[in-house]
């Protein structure tokens, strides 16, 4: 799949590039207004990564840019303007997902999986993570055939180490994707522990006993090793 | 007192002060005319009589037998019969009688002198009433004085609409500053004036207008710009601590606690930066409130999005909503007031215990209220609860933390002002917080 990073800021932007190639996606980047109309001009792409305050012109005339010529592709807005205003706009312009900075790279590898999913239409609700089994529209989850009962919290944050699995998931990250950005870290984040030890417990009960590793001060991450798939 | 009050009555007094002196004086000094005057024609009298009496000794007995001289004037003579010599014809006293017969009702004024005829000394009187030129003084006294107040009186009128049209430049000022609730919302300016002074007034005070206004947007504008460029760069160092820890096996514990906290603190300053452009962006009134919002429908959404955290504090909420409550406003923004203040509530509210919210008309307002079995407010921060970065000193909640921003009840009033509701929060009596806001 290719994919168009437009992003002024260089570090970012070689940032985000670096996240995309790592899931396999052929990756053009543009830094101005200009490169990124060159670009959109010349190719279609599947998924862009659009920063709205770009140096020489307005993020949002990229959007009906894109969404003039290529309907299908799949437009991912980010923005330092935390505006609703924008957002709506953005959306309402046809972009599909909004995130604003600063963003965890996890946050965006979950929403991209999501929005491509929904845009390309993939019949196939269930991701699957060695034995666990994880149905992306409704609250199912089995392990090794056995289904667990989960809670919304729960399974929100069992879908997002899925998503992310192999990968080191902060506390503060999914404190957000559960919560958003609104709620205060320095009481939220205690409260990520708690359903932590539930969601374990759970696993635990079904047979996946350490599927869920603790990154001791960071986070957690989700081990799935390509022998059990 | 207004000014021009002041100035009317000032004048009033000092007219009428004046006016009375003036009466006082005018009684004086006409009695004394009059009198001067009765006595010299007195002496002239005398001196006719004299005159008359030396030519013609005969004629005493005339005079004396005719007895007057005019219808207000008599003559007295009779023989001398005092003891000391008299010193003919050079002397004369004058003197005030009252009702010396019933001749002569009224004061009049007497003249004695001694007057010899005929080798015989006799006393001379001659008298004349006074009442007379009284009356005529008396009466131009009084038309003059009434006159006098009545110029008094019609000066005060004249006066009063004078100043307050001279004045009128000047109460226009005064009436526009009584008006102004905020500076940076007032955007007249104050005229120009013919009067020196007011015109100087004026002019001061635009440039103060003036400065004012523009510290206060280059301020909002500095907070709005600075909050916007952070966020970029907080963007990357989040990033690129996070590209660390997702290493994290392959370091040792004390880079990847390092790295934690550094993304910790990037998404700190991030909420820090993102809480200050919306209260700048609400205090700029960027905005629209021109949504139906149902307030106990937005405190429910609320409730849904902090369930998590409601019941794994175990906390219980007894919830009122008996009153619906629908106001006009912005949705987004109400969300954000309410979230904080339920958010705080949770937050401060030990474990088990109940938070009571309440929908309620009180007096025709409609209120909505969040009580708590927390804490409570510090006695510190009962004045500045709803300033910006005001939290108490060293005040640890119930997860041994500091809290928040110090931001969140400083938006809940921005936003509050924006829309032009009341908000206040006081201690219950047993413990904990309430905090009510009025729509």
């Amino acid at each position: 799949m290719r994919a168009l990073i437009i992003e002024d800021e260089p570090l970012l932007n070689e940032e985000l590039e670096e996240q995309l190639l790592e899931e396999k996606f052929n990756v053009d980047s543009a830094e101005t207004f200009r490169e990124a109309e060159k670009l959109i001009s010349g190719d279609e792409y599947d998924l862009v990564l659009l920063d709205l305050g770009l140096p020489d012109g307005n993020g949002l005339d990229l959007l009906r840019m894109i969404k003039k010529y290529y309907e299908d592709t799949v437009v991912l807005i980010l923005t330092a303007r935390g505006e609703v205003e924008d957002k709506v706009k953005g959306l309402e312009l046809g972009s599909d997902d909004y995130l604003a900075k600063p963003f965890a790279m996890t946050e965006l590898r979950a929403r991209i999986h999501a929005v491509l999913r929904r845009r390309f239409k993939i019949n196939e609700n269930e991701i699957l993570a060695g034995k666990l089994h994880l149905n992306l529209n409704h609250l199912e989850v089995t392990y090794d055939g056995r289904s667990l009962e989960l809670t919304e919290t729960e399974y929100k944050i069992l879908r997002y180490l899925v998503l992310n699995k192999n990968r080191t998931i902060t506390r503060i990250a999914l404190a957000e994707h559960i919560w958003g950005s609104k709620i205060d870290d320095r009481f939220s984040l205690d409260f990520i522990n708690s359903h932590m030890k539930n969601l374990r417990k759970k696993l635990g009960e079904a047979g996946a006993t350490d599927l869920i590793e603790t990154v001791y001060g960071v986070g957690y991450k989700l081990e799935v090793h390509e022998t059990q798939q | 007192m207004k000014l021009n009050n002041k100035i009317l009555l000032c004048n009033l007094i000092l007219s009428v002060g004046i006016f009375l002196l003036t009466a006082i004086g005018m009684y004086y000094l006409v009695n004394d005319t009059v009198y001067d005057e009765l006595d010299n024609h007195l002496l002239q009298h005398k001196t006719d009589i004299v005159n008359q009496v030396t030519a013609d000794p005969a004629s005493l007995n005339q005079i004396q037998r005719l007895g007057g001289l005019g219808s207000y004037e008599w003559v007295e003579i009779s023989r001398y019969e005092g003891l000391i010599e008299a010193k003919v014809n050079n002397f004369a006293t004058l003197d005030t009688m009252r009702s010396a017969s019933e001749m002569t009702p009224k004061a009049y004024r007497q003249l004695t002198t001694t007057l010899s005829a005929n080798d015989t000394t006799y006393t001379l009187k001659i008298y004349e009433e006074v009442a007379a030129w009284q009356n005529i003084s008396m009466t131009i006294l009084i038309s003059v004085l009434a006159g006098l107040l009545i110029w008094i009186l019609l000066l005060y009128l004249v006066n009063q609409m004078v100043f307050s049209l001279l004045l009128m430049p000047f109460y226009d000022t005064v009436d526009t500053l009584e008006t102004i609730l905020d500076p940076t919302d007032f955007n007249e300016r104050f005229p120009q004036s013919t009067t020196y002074e007011i015109d100087v007034l004026n002019r001061a005070l635009n440039t103060m207008m003036n400065q004012i206004r523009s510290s206060f947007e280059d301020q909002k504008k500095f907070i709005q710009n600075a909050s916007h460029e952070l966020l970029t760069p907080l963007s990357i160092i989040r990033q690129k601590a996070e590209k660390i820890l997702s290493k994290s096996d392959q370091l040792d514990r004390q880079t990847v606690e390092t790295a934690n906290d550094i993304q910790q603190t990037a998404v700190r300053l991030s909420r820090l930066s993102n809480a200050l452009l919306l209260i700048t962006r609400v205090e700029n009134k960027q905005y629209e409130l021109d949504e139906e919002v149902s307030i106990t429908a937005v405190t429910q959404d609320v409730l849904n999005e902090l369930r998590d955290f409601i019941s794994l504090k175990n906390l219980s909420l007894e919830t009122d909503f008996n009153k619906e409550i629908s106001v006009k406003g912005n949705r987004e923004l109400l969300h954000s007031a309410i979230y904080n203040i339920l958010q705080n509530a949770v937050k401060f509210s030990p474990e088990k215990s109940v938070i009571s919210i309440a929908t309620h008309e009180d007096s025709g307002s409609f209120n909505l209220s969040v009580t708590d079995q927390g804490p409570g407010i510090p006695d510190e921060l009962k004045e500045s609860l709803f300033d910006r970065f005001k939290k108490g000193n060293g005040q640890i909640n119930a997860l041994g933390q500091n809290n928040g921003t110090g931001l969140g009840l400083s938006l809940v009033k921005s936003i509050c002002k924006l829309h032009g509701f009341g908000y206040h929060a006081i201690n219950t009596n047993g413990s904990g917080a309430e905090i009510t806001l009025h729509f």
